[in-house]
């Protein structure tokens, strides 16, 4: 369903920020984003603390009992085949509130994060490449106009104190 | 100086000062018009007589013309004397008024001045003895202006409105002036501070350290404010207390910064704590504010510099005080001396606000009423 795609999409954007760079801000910024979009705040909270405990690894091995249960459409049997997995993702102190609220989330989440990573990883390259290319073209295109403007600019933007000191003199003329 | 130049007009009270103390320096004569002309009470107030009178005590055939109103003044300056000379102050203004006036004029006399001044010697409006003893004294000293003799001494501390106070100056005369080149303030290393009480209790000088020190501890642990607690005849005739502090920072600018209670009978009774907490506010701001010299005597670097040798001196102030601003006008009448003004903006190595970096050449002034020995 969308809801549930919405919520692995926050999992994964946290996860990828977390692996392939902890200050990442375009992986912060869209999982900041994403999580606001839900409506499910609670399940959102899930999939946080799930992906801040849950190593790579850990992610890595439960990867095939994920791939089992996505295959599955009903809710239902998905709850009791991912106990397992589950229990293996999570901390013992968040495991209570874990249990309570749909667990179903979590095998679909680790089973689209290395694709997803991969794929996100491949565009922001491209991105940086695009971006540092056209910089660096702009930024050497006429440089002499621009230090003239820069010039002017700073010339008008300074006061000039030597008139306002001396220009404005009525009073002083002499006798 | 003695050639009759012809005068210089002015309107107005504004800058009396100024105008006499620059007449008297450069020999050419003032009329001042319009003193508060349209006033209730028109004409020259009684601390400004008293400032006439002082010029009239240091110099040597000055003529003083007054109209009966008080609101034509004409002054024609004499040749500086100097030598041992007493002065009663208006309790109106403090002693810094007057003296502001004498550090300009000391260097030049023909005798070595000695002066004794009694009067106010803290108040809320002019500079303090103590903050111009602590700033005023080692900018003189980076003009050349130095010697056992040079010093500052306060006797006896008066507070407005009794006054009661006494204090001695006096000033080596020297021939001509160093060019200077005040260009790097460096860093603040240190934080000296002045807490004054007189007929109070001694506690209020504690308890205006105590707060003063709460805000400047966070910045630099030099911090050393004395207490001053003058009791009997030397606390003059009335009760107040204050706060002075200056910090000197690694290349030997003093920026300062004060504060006095409110007169007796007059505001509401300010609090030490407040005062201190205020007084280390505003040294706060006078250190962002920043420049090799201290905002209160930037006209005074600025003179030195003018009356120097023919040699170029610069100097980096914070930004420019309306008072230098208009005393810089005056220089250029008198004078005809015109500095280079350049704005320096702070970049990310110099902190604070914006500084301005002043230049000029001396007019190659030195000191004819010095006697040749």
């Amino acid at each position: 369903s969308s809801e549930e795609d919405s919520v692995v999409e926050g999992g994964r954007s946290i996860l990828e920020s977390k692996t392939v760079g902890e200050g990442s801000k375009e992986g912060l910024s869209a999982a900041n984003h994403q999580n606001d979009n839900l409506n499910l705040g609670k399940k959102a909270a899930i999939t946080t603390s799930d992906s801040g405990h849950c190593t790579a690894e850990e992610a890595l091995a439960s990867e095939d009992e994920s791939e089992e249960s996505s295959s599955f459409s009903s809710d239902d049997e998905d709850a009791e085949s991912t106990e397992i997995g589950r229990e293996k993702l999570v901390k013992p102190s968040h495991m209570g509130s874990v249990q309570e609220l749909g667990s179903e989330n979590l095998i679909d989440e680790t089973s689209d994060i290395e694709d997803l990573l991969k794929e996100e990883e491949e565009y922001k390259e491209e991105n940086n490449c695009s971006t540092e290319t056209s910089g660096a073209l702009k930024w050497k295109e006429d440089l002499s106009r621009k230090a003239a403007e820069a010039f002017l600019r700073q010339q008008q933007a300074t006061p000039n104190l030597r008139k306002l000191v001396y220009g404005t003199v009525t009073e002083n003329s002499e006798e | 100086m003695a050639t009759p130049a012809h005068s210089l007009g002015y309107a107005g009270c504004n800058f009396l000062r100024q105008r006499l103390v620059l007449s008297t320096l450069s020999g050419r004569p003032v009329k001042i018009r319009k003193i508060r002309a349209r006033d209730d009470s028109p004409g020259l107030r009684d601390f400004e007589a008293s400032f006439i009178r002082l010029l009239d005590k240091i110099t040597n055939g000055s003529r003083i013309e007054i109209n009966q109103t008080g609101t034509t003044l004409y002054y024609q300056p004499g040749l500086l004397y100097g030598g041992t000379v007493e002065h009663d102050c208006s309790v109106l203004r403090s002693i810094g008024y007057y003296l502001e006036g004498l550090l300009c004029l000391a260097p030049f006399m023909k005798h070595p001045l000695k002066i004794v001044l009694r009067g106010v010697t803290n108040d809320q409006v002019d500079p303090s003895v103590d903050v111009l003893k602590a700033t005023a004294l080692p900018l003189l000293k980076q003009f050349g202006i130095d010697g056992e003799s040079f010093e500052l001494k306060i006797v006896r501390r008066g507070m407005p409105p009794g006054g009661g106070g006494e204090v001695i100056f006096s000033c080596p005369v020297r021939k001509v002036l160093k060019p200077v080149q005040l260009t790097d303030p460096g860093k603040i290393k240190r934080i000296r501070g002045m807490a004054y009480s007189v007929r109070v209790s001694p506690q209020m000088a504690n308890r205006i350290v105590e707060s003063a020190r709460s805000i400047l501890n966070k910045f630099i642990p030099d911090i050393y404010i004395y207490t001053d607690h003058m009791k009997g005849l030397n606390s003059g005739k009335s009760p107040g207390f204050g706060l002075s502090l200056v910090a000197e920072t690694t290349n030997g600018t003093f920026l300062s910064a004060e504060l006095a209670s409110n007169p007796q009978g007059q505001g509401a009774a300010v609090l030490p704590e407040d005062l201190g907490r205020n007084c280390a506010q505003l040294l706060l701001e006078e250190i962002y504010r920043g420049g090799c010299v201290d905002s209160t005597n930037q006209s005074l670097a600025l003179l030195l510099m003018t009356l120097g040798q023919q040699d170029v001196s610069k100097v980096l102030l914070g930004p420019l005080s309306p008072y230098t601003i208009e005393f810089l006008r005056h220089l250029k009448s008198f004078f005809q001396i015109m500095f280079k003004i350049e704005t320096k903006p702070c970049g990310e190595e110099l902190k604070g606000g914006d500084k301005v970096l002043m230049t000029c050449v001396g007019i190659g002034f030195s000191n004819l009423s010095k006697t040749l020995k």
